[in-house]
């Protein structure tokens, strides 16, 4: 996907309230990512210039946690869950299956821009495994076909 | 302060004092990989683990602080074991090469990769005196090794090995025609006298350490001259003796005293001689011929191939008529080959029951002798010699062809049924190999291959103070190289046993790269260079040296194809000191590497992450002491990686040049370049020394080796931050 | 009349705010219908509770969106026909009724939405008794009479670190709750802060009054959205009615109160990690001593503890310590929540005394194996736990008891197997786990469990050799011996009790080269059973890789050379045809 020039004034707001104030970079770094959908370069520099920690510790930081992108993502983030439930009631089918309708792997976006897959941690919805969370929505019990049905569907509302 | 005991050892300690300060401050040395106390106590290697009486959990002494009445052991059973898997897993993923494949195979372990590198720099004293701590005989062995270093030399996955060997000889005529060739210093005298039997390359090279050990060294040879079979059965085309006469001449001048024409059983006896001196060390080699078991072999014209060759040393040539056959594929084949035809015979055969492909020879000689007029009879074998008048007159050979691979893994000839071939000859030379004499060494037991048994490690024999080295034990007979490494381990250990100890010679643990896994892509093609050689028809009718040797400018420009295998670090890594401390089988848990085989180079760093062991030191002392945090720990887990902002180069980066980091890297991660053009890994001095910076004294480390400074590296707070180059800081130490 | 949708992250994602939204479009009154969070009952989500104007309660479960106007209906007429077959059935009740809820007890019952809700549950009178009538030592006694231990993993008493924080000199000190709950199969502080967030609040202020802090900080996994916002809202609720803040009832007590979200590591529910993770670092684990007690959060005297610890605190200061003491056993008092899932038939949040059995939860509560095959194994303590077996099932739940087994009690994670679970595959899947969530600082535990999980993969397929076995284990206990913190200590746990109590069926993948359960892929192999098989085709075309031959009607082939496994076949066989061996 093509990366747009970044709107570094929309950081303003953020770094105006946390910047002087002391353990913030976490917090400004899930700001950055709320605002960019990922961390870009020119965002990091800034910060590093406002906070005055170094850009190699606030990338230290940031690939240290999972939540961190440094590309973008596409409109629709899948996060398969990982937990053990869902592993027991046969996650990888569901995976495979993403995989398969999508042609990406983990960590990889469609060509389209539409779909970003990453496999997370426990999503903590053990009842209803295997689960998925894409975007703000959590869809549980899924079965290969569950899976190909919503995201024919969210392809479809995209268009 | 506090009372504690560590290793049953009673001890005091200041109050808030860690285990490690404790025991440190007590001399017992407890291993780190991750603390320095220039910064903050970290706890990632988990090497300083203790135990402590009454505490379940093995402390990190590293954080841990004394206490009163503590009992504290830093060796037991479970803190070693921890330690040893801490470092099997730690060295599982270190992707790195101690030392060169190239030193590795040398039997002698001779650090090739420094020689060579130190001859691409035109410091060849230093590269002849670096050989001369493996090799006493270097220009002789220069020009007769079969060189299994090369066979290892990982430039033949680009085009093909360097030529150490000829860069080894190079070194070694510079030292030998200079007006005062290199001796080394000899240590004290110690009063303990060793007798050694045999004056070959074995014994003199035992003799030589032995005596520059301060030891009184007398070699017995029962020949007129020492040398043995670098002398007697080696052609003086391919190593003029005149060489080997200057060289065993230095070996006299370290105090040797050489005594000839006196034979073993004889004139003297083994008892005899351990009655006279403190240790006795056989090495008499293997002086008699293999036999084919060949019908025919005992007729007139049928000669040893070592039989031969020291006839025309010795000045009276068997007489070999004009059609020769010499049956074999080795090195001794082409050396009594090649010599037939200086000889004058007109035809000569090299009878091979295999291809040219698994001879045994040095591809470079079977060539010349090619060039020279041999005739090679690949795949026969001789069914017979038969005779007229008990004179040799022709030889019937079975035709053979390839089979499958045997143990050795070469392809195992087979007859061709009913085929067969008889060739006209007037005398026949067999070098299949050479034997012990076995009644000269009655008094040491043999073993079932009728050599002398010792020990392969220690050279023990069945007599107690008698060592056993060379040709004559074991396996039997091998090449040069091979002999002269048993004889400098077995000087050490004979030194060792003069003083009462035991010593283990066998080469401890050190970091092998998987070959399967290392890239050459990005390497530049550049030709091996092989000296010149007299004109295949001038030398065929003398026995002048065929090689003539490298030029300066060909030896410099072949030194420097050197791919630098081995790490630069080897000799003060501390990663390896602990590695070795403990018998460590990383194998066991062999699996992919964390990072990939890179060099990020700047003006002095250099940077190779895939030897890094996340210590921590060089991120934490960048930020603690430096407070600049060029580098910082990157990702997490396996793949944590130590790497730059955006993964710039450090000369992109605020970093400043204080080489900190690189000082306090356990390992060969980080390195700073020396001022040789060709990186060499040398075991060098540090010393500290004072500059004036700005009016300022400032503290810096400088590295010499040879009387070469190598480095000069800041080692304080004022020459850290003074951001002067390397050049700069150069200047005031050289002027 | 009243209607109350649960919404929790699970009742959400089972529907439930499609539901609501389907209520709002009938003619039920607005004004009526409001939501509640978690009543535990993850399984009959969504879940819709009526109460009529006694409030006696109708439970209606697994309602949809379709299902609106049978509930209008019922609810203008009061005809339960429309709506029987939704009306929970007394087995699924017992669910419920058989537990004894502490730090539930809010939970999908009140509106988390709400403070006055919590207040008219006697909620911050707990904290109001603290505050205006005992002295911090005092709270601390209470504490210790009950018993109650961290509730996290490790079963610290709680008492004790809150003794060691108060005794810490310091004129600035630090609350901290950890709830960055990461292990995978538990979901239990999920839910008390999605459902009863004030809940956690008071237990914090208490904890925080009694060690002497002045500032209370939460630190949630960025993964509990629904979480976080909650537990916002109900700061702020606090802090408007002044439970939060200064001078808190009139005292001289002031506290702030700050959350923190996660990021994204399993480390950091280790407590030097998390404080590092709060100061905006790496969430590398320091080393200690010095302890947080000591030396935690920027240096200061912090003390760390768990969701659920702090949810039981609040009940214990009303009921009195005898009270959560009279349950449980000797060493293990008062209730503990477990988040039950896998392959058992009612899978949910289950909260039972101390001293219940195994048994008791999985078949009495959790109504045994959803499935027609034999229960296992239960996996408990997560990453750090270990698999329990089918024998064991009668084991106590005690610390001391679950220890002793091998596994922990953990955070309360209950993940249920049947004979379809490869344990060496389990093993693979925690230590693929760890492997990944390993911070990297210390070697046993940035290599050992990478190694570990390299070899555990060559097994699963078929690669593996004599003495794997033992080097596994040998591994195992220098790990747990040499690694710096909590993660990697435990984290061999998973290998060593499926060693312990599945060893033939490592040595089957090993010797055999075959997966007992069917599951490890490079073990098995596909076939069609002929006389199952209808020859509809189905499998032939799902074949990513054409390995399978036949035509319409007759039955089909697959060619074994070519199969992937990728199992695709067994999954559209719509008649069972396709074996799996």
């Amino acid at each position: 996907m093509e990366k747009t020039t970044v709107d570094l004034s929309l950081l303003s707001d953020v770094l105006n309230e946390y910047a002087a104030v002391k353990g913030s970079l976490i917090t400004i770094l899930q700001h950055t990512q709320e605002i960019y959908g990922y961390l870009p370069k020119e965002a990091i520099e800034l910060i590093s210039d406002q906070t005055g920690i170094a850009a190699s510790e606030i990338i230290g930081v940031a690939t240290f946690y999972t939540q961190f992108r440094f590309e973008p993502v596409g409109k629709y983030l899948i996060m398969l869950c990982q937990g053990t439930a869902c592993h027991v009631n046969s996650s990888e089918l569901i995976l495979e299956t993403i995989k398969d309708e999508l042609h990406i792997e983990d960590g990889e976006t469609t060509e389209d821009g539409l779909f970003s897959l990453k496999c997370v941690a426990c999503l903590g919805c053990c009842s209803l495994s295997p689960v998925m969370m894409i975007n703000e929505n959590t869809y549980g019990s899924l079965t290969p076909e569950k899976t190909k049905k919503i995201l024919k569907e969210l392809r479809e509302a995209a268009v | 302060m506090i009372n504690l005991t560590i290793n049953g050892k009673q001890i005091q300690a200041p109050e808030g004092a860690t285990i490690l300060e404790a025991a440190r401050a007590n001399g017992i040395d407890i291993p780190t990989l991750c603390y320095d106390k220039a910064v903050e106590i970290y706890g990632a290697c988990g090497l300083c683990v203790v135990e402590a009486e009454g505490i379940p959990k093995l402390l990190r002494s590293c954080s841990a602080k004394v206490m009163e009445g503590m009992v504290v052991n830093t060796e037991s059973d479970r803190v070693v074991r921890s330690r040893k898997i801490a470092m099997e897993l730690l060295m599982s993923a270190h992707d790195g090469d101690c030392v060169a494949p190239c030193q590795l195979n040398c039997p002698a372990h001779t650090d090739c990769q420094g020689y060579v590198g130190l001859i691409a720099n035109g410091e060849y004293d230093a590269a002849l005196e670096l050989i001369k701590t493996k090799i006493p005989l270097p220009a002789s062995i220069g020009r007769v090794c079969p060189h299994p270093c090369e066979k290892a030399c990982r430039r033949k996955n680009v085009e093909e090995p360097i030529n150490i060997a000829a860069l080894k000889a190079f070194a070694a005529n510079i030292d030998l025609n200079k007006g005062e060739s290199y001796t080394p210093e000899l240590q004290e005298k110690t009063g303990k006298k060793v007798a050694v039997i045999g004056g070959g390359p074995a014994g003199l090279t035992a003799a030589y350490y032995l005596s520059i050990m301060g030891h009184e060294v007398t070699v017995y040879d029962m020949m007129e001259k020492m040398g043995g079979m670098l002398r007697y059965g080696i052609p003086q085309y391919r190593l003029p003796k005149e060489v080997l006469d200057k060289e065993i001449a230095l070996i006299e001048k370290t105090g040797v005293k050489l005594v000839n024409n006196v034979k073993l059983g004889k004139d003297f006896t083994v008892e005899s001689l351990k009655a006279e001196n403190d240790a006795v060390i056989v090495a008499v080699g293997a002086w008699k011929s293999s036999s084919m078991r060949t019908p025919g072999e005992e007729l007139e014209g049928v000669y040893g191939g070592i039989d031969f060759l020291r006839s025309v040393i010795k000045g009276n040539p068997f007489a070999i008529g004009e059609k020769v056959a010499v049956c074999g594929g080795g090195n001794t084949a082409m050396d009594a080959c090649r010599t037939a035809v200086r000889l004058g015979a007109k035809e000569v055969y090299v009878v091979y029951r295999r291809t040219r492909n698994e001879m045994p020879a040095d591809a470079l000689e079977i060539e010349e002798a090619e060039e020279e007029g041999v005739i090679y009879k690949f795949l026969t074998n001789p069914l017979s010699f038969n005779g007229e008048n008990g004179k040799v007159k022709s030889i019937s050979l079975q035709i053979m062809e390839l089979g499958e691979p045997d143990a050795s893994g070469r392809r195992r000839p087979v007859p061709v049924e009913g085929k067969t071939e008889e060739i006209a000859v007037d005398s026949v030379i067999l070098a299949i190999g050479q034997k012990l004499v076995q009644g000269d060494v009655s008094e040491l037991k043999l073993n079932d291959r009728g050599n002398i048994e010792a020990d392969p490690d220690f050279f023990t024999t069945s007599v107690e103070g008698v060592f056993a080295i060379g040709d004559a034990t074991n396996r039997g007979a091998s090449i040069a190289i091979e002999a002269i490494g048993e004889a400098d381990r077995c000087a050490k250990v004979v030194d060792a046993y003069l003083n009462g100890q035991s010593l283990d010679t066998r080469v401890p643990y050190i970091s092998k790269r998987d070959e399967a896994t290392i890239d050459y892509s990005d390497r530049e093609k550049a030709s091996r260079i092989t000296p010149k050689v007299l004109p295949a028809d001038v030398r065929n009718k003398s026995f002048d040296e065929v090689s003539l040797g490298f030029t300066e400018e060909e030896a410099q420009t072949e030194a420097s194809r050197c791919l630098e295998c081995g790490c630069r670090e080897y000799y003060k890594c501390k990663l390896l000191n602990v590695a070795q401390r403990y018998d460590i089988h990383p194998e066991r848990f062999k699996g992919v590497m964390p990072q990939k085989y890179t060099r990020d180079e700047n003006a002095f760093i250099e940077r190779n992450t895939a030897k890094c062991i996340l210590c921590g030191l060089c991120v934490r002392s960048c930020k603690e002491v430096m407070n600049l945090s060029s580098i910082a720990l990157h990702g997490r887990g396996f793949t944590t990686d130590v790497t730059t902002a955006f993964s710039l180069p450090l000369n992109e980066t605020n970093c400043n040049n204080c080489g900190l980091c690189v000082q306090l890297c356990p390992t060969g991660s980080l390195t700073e370049k020396s001022t040789l053009k060709k990186q060499v890994p040398l075991d060098e001095t540090y010393t500290e020394e004072f500059v004036d910076i700005d009016g300022k004294k400032a503290s810096v480390l400088v590295s010499r080796y040879h009387g070469i400074v190598l480095r000069v590296i800041p080692n304080d707070e004022i020459s850290r931050n003074a951001g002067l180059s390397r050049e700069d800081l150069m200047k005031k130490i050289t002027g | 009349m009243r209607i109350v949708i649960g919404q929790g992250s699970c009742g959400i994602a089972a529907g439930a705010e499609k539901v609501r939204k389907a209520l709002l479009n009938t003619d039920i009154n607005a004004e009526s219908i409001s939501i509640t969070g978690c009543i535990g009952m993850c399984y009959l989500e969504p879940i819709v509770d009526i109460y009529d104007d006694d409030n006696k309660l109708t439970r209606l479960v697994k309602v949809s969106e379709a299902d609106a106007p049978a509930v209008a209906a019922y609810i203008k007429t009061g005809d339960k026909t429309m709506i029987e077959k939704l009306i929970v059935t007394d087995e699924d009740s017992e669910f419920l009724s058989k537990q004894t809820r502490i730090a539930l007890r809010n939970c999908g019952i009140i509106n988390p939405e709400n403070i006055e809700a919590y207040i008219e549950k006697d909620g911050y009178t707990a904290l109001k008794k603290c505050l205006c009538d005992m002295t911090p030592e005092e709270v601390i006694e209470v504490i210790k009479t009950s018993g109650l231990a961290g509730r996290g993993g490790a079963g610290f008493p709680t008492w004790f670190k809150w003794n060691a924080a108060r005794q810490s000199q310091g004129e600035e000190k630090y609350l901290i709750c950890n709830a960055d709950e990461g292990d995978p199969g538990a979901f239990m502080d999920r839910a008390v802060i999605e459902s009863d967030p004030h809940n956690l609040i008071e237990g914090m202020l208490i904890g925080a009054y009694a060690i002497g802090a002045s500032h209370a900080v939460v630190y949630v996994r960025a993964e509990y959205p629904l979480a976080i916002k909650r537990l916002t809202n109900a700061i702020a609720q606090a802090q408007e009615k002044g439970i939060i803040g200064e001078n808190i009832f009139g005292t001289d007590f002031s506290c702030d109160f700050m959350i923190k979200a996660g990021a994204g590591a399993f480390v950091c529910g280790e407590e030097t990690a998390l404080i590092e993770s709060l100061e905006g670092h790496r969430g590398m684990p320091r080393l200690k001593p010095p302890f947080p007690a000591q030396s935690g959060f920027w240096r200061k005297p912090s003390n760390i503890n768990n969701v659920e610890t702090f949810a039981n605190v609040a009940w214990i200061i009303n009921n009195g310590g005898e009270a959560f003491a009279a349950m449980g056993t000797e060493g293990s008092k008062g209730t503990k929540v477990f988040a039950v899932t896998g392959k058992v038939k009612r899978s949910g949040l289950v909260e039972i005394p101390m001293g219940k059995t195994l048994r008791d939860v999985i078949f009495d509560i959790g109504g045994g194996m959803k499935t027609d095959k034999e229960f296992k194994a239960v996996q408990m303590g997560g990453p750090s736990g270990g698999c329990i077996p089918a024998s064991l099932i009668d084991t106590v739940i005690d610390y001391k008891a679950l220890g002793a087994t091998g596994a922990i009690m953990g955070s309360g994670g209950m993940v249920v197997m049947d004979e379809s679970t490869c344990m060496v595959g389990m093993a693979k899947f925690f230590l693929d786990f760890t492997a990944k969530e390993s911070c990297g600082k210390c070697i046993h535990c940035r290599i050992g469990t990478k190694r570990m999980l390299e070899m555990l993969e060559r097994i699963t397929k078929g690669k593996g050799k004599e003495g794997d076995i033992e080097l596994l284990e040998e591994l195992c206990y220098s790990i747990k011996d040499g690694a710096l913190c909590g993660l990697g200590q435990t984290a061999p746990n998973p290998v060593l009790t499926t060693i312990k109590y599945f060893r033939d069926e490592y040595e089957a993948h090993i010797r055999d080269k075959k997966c007992p359960a069917g599951e490890c892929s490079d073990l098995i192999e596909y076939s069609i059973e002929a006389d199952k098989c209808r020859g509809c085709t189905l499998c032939a075309k799902n074949c990513p890789v054409g390995a399978i031959s036949g035509t319409v009607r007759n039955p089909h082939i697959i060619d074994t050379d070519k199969c992937i496994k990728c199992g695709k076949c067994f999954t559209v066989c719509k008649f069972g045809a396709v074996k799996k061996a």
